[in-house]
């Protein structure tokens, strides 16, 4: 790692962890906020009941998450993606179609440049977007969202955009796609209700182990080199 | 009171998280900028970026903007905005907000009238999903160090981080591909049934087949056109867009009985494939 390098990354932490943090007393704003201006506080046992099953459901995929989109997206890409959410349906494929298409790789700087454009770019659209069809189409899109026509289309937006952005992956990786697609359809088989952190959790190391087989000659000395270094 | 949730105070606080939002993407977008400018990468390519993620972001923020106003029915406007604009995800806030209704009595298919209700949901949909932003910071750099320092290491340990990188995004594409191959979403009844509202089908499967097909045919079109390469950033969207046009397209082509095939029957008890 380059000097420069180190100082940029140091950096990047430093900043994301300001804004993160700030973000935190921001999002504590909006429910005391609310329940300020409505004079209307929830009772604890009630808030209790519900985070009880929350919890449990979103804090263990949230260690799952981090563990998996920071070395995809990046430092500053994956601070930005947490504050603004919607990760693995946009921010994600985003960065990643960014990088592709600017052939550089995650965790370089380049990498660290182009995914953090492209989230943050992708975070103001999204911003934008939302906040004109509130304002402006709230009317015309509550209808278009209803009408069976374009529900079609809202509803397809995943599959349109995980095939669209595999095939570009798939091109070039043909043989490292069997493992993870089979592997996904047959935990899907089992618990057709799986959340897509966990099942993207479980692919993603299926696909690794795809990759460690078919990659045998690559990864051996790599492996080697990092056992010696451990010892 | 009967207008609480789209009250001026509402919007107010609205604004500022928008504003909070602008701010921060603002700050990471110049300094990014500013290196990527040290690290001489070409201000063709920093355009390309803008330019492909803005097209890239449309359509599954139409999507976002559809589930605000699905949210909109019991929450009023404003408190899905913001849940959407900050941390939100289409899964988790239909959820949170089901989850703490279905504690106080109510679900998303009534408007909630009660402010204590209101603001119950507000603080169930904002404590669930906090917790990233506090442990974040303690492991992200730690993280990146570690698996940076491994495949950036020398050349050998280059080419693994490449086909590491690669294995995980086919991975994370996997996941999503199953879920439009044989995946489905459940709600659970107050009776405790687990109840399908979404299954994949045949009109999913037939939207990734045709997103596939158009990108690979569009990817083949800019690598022959001598125009190729500027056109290149567009192709994605595009496909994307095409696809989802396809799948309305089938809808109304296709007898009800083929393009209306789910997996798992919308509304009935979830019985596995297995």
């Amino acid at each position: 790692m380059k000097n420069t390098e180190k100082n940029y990354f140091d950096k990047v932490h430093v900043w994301g962890t300001v804004w993160n943090y700030i973000a935190l007393v921001v999002m504590f704003i909006v429910p005391i906020g609310i329940s300020v201006l409505l004079k209307s506080w929830p009772t604890l046992s009630v808030l209790g009941k519900v985070l009880v099953t929350l919890i449990p459901l979103y804090w263990v995929t949230a260690i799952v998450e981090v563990a998996t989109y920071v070395p995809m997206l990046g430092a500053g890409g994956t601070y930005l993606s947490f504050v603004t959410g919607n990760i693995s349906n946009l921010k994600l494929p985003c960065g990643l179609n960014a990088m592709e298409n600017a052939k550089v790789r995650p965790n370089t700087e380049e990498g660290e440049v182009i995914s953090t454009i492209a989230i943050a770019v992708s975070s103001l659209t999204t911003t934008v977007v939302i906040a004109v069809g509130v304002l402006a189409f709230s009317k015309v899109f509550s209808s278009a969202s209803s009408n069976p026509t374009f529900a079609a289309a809202f509803n397809n937006v995943l599959p349109a955009l995980f095939g669209a952005l595999g095939a570009s992956y798939f091109i070039k990786h043909w043989k490292l796609a069997f493992v993870p697609v089979i592997t996904g359809i047959v935990m899907l088989l089992i618990s057709p209700t799986m959340g897509v952190g966990i099942l993207m959790f479980i692919t993603i190391v299926a696909s690794i182990i795809g990759a460690l087989v078919i990659y045998k000659a690559d990864f051996g000395p790599f492996l080697k080199g990092l056992s010696k270094k451990n010892k | 009171m009967e207008n609480f949730k789209s009250s001026t105070g509402m919007y107010a606080i609205a604004l500022l998280i928008i504003a909070f939002i602008v701010a921060q993407s603002m700050f990471f977008i110049i300094k990014s900028w500013k290196h990527g400018k040290e690290l001489g990468i070409k201000k063709e390519t920093l355009v390309n970026t803008v330019t492909s993620s803005i097209l890239f972001t449309i359509a599954p923020a139409i999507s976002i903007l559809v589930t605000v106003f699905v949210l909109a029915k019991a929450l009023g406007i404003v408190l899905p905005w913001i849940r959407l604009t900050v941390i939100g995800n289409l899964a988790y806030e239909t959820v949170a907000a089901e989850t703490a209704l279905n504690n106080l009595g109510g679900s998303l298919s009534s408007e909630i009238t009660d402010p204590v209700q209101f603001s119950t949901v507000a603080w169930a949909m904002t404590i669930g999903a906090i917790f990233p932003l506090t442990f974040l910071p303690l492991v992200c750099k730690k993280l990146q160090k570690a698996i940076g320092g491994a495949v950036n290491k020398d050349e050998k340990s280059a080419k693994v981080g490449d086909i590491i990188s690669a294995s995980a995004f086919i991975g994370i594409i996997s996941a999503f591909i199953a879920r439009a191959i044989n995946g489905c979403s459940t709600q659970t009844s107050t009776d405790g049934i687990k109840l399908v509202t979404e299954s994949s089908g045949f009109i999913s499967i037939s939207t990734l087949i045709c997103a596939i097909i158009l990108m690979l045919l569009f990817t083949l079109i800019c690598k022959k056109a001598s125009w190729g390469a500027k056109a290149e950033p567009f192709a994605m969207p595009l496909a994307m867009f095409c696809a989802m046009g396809f799948a309305v397209l089938l809808t109304k082509v296709v007898p009800a009985d083929i393009s209306g095939f789910t997996w798992y029957t919308i509304g009935e008890e979830l019985k596995t494939l297995l």
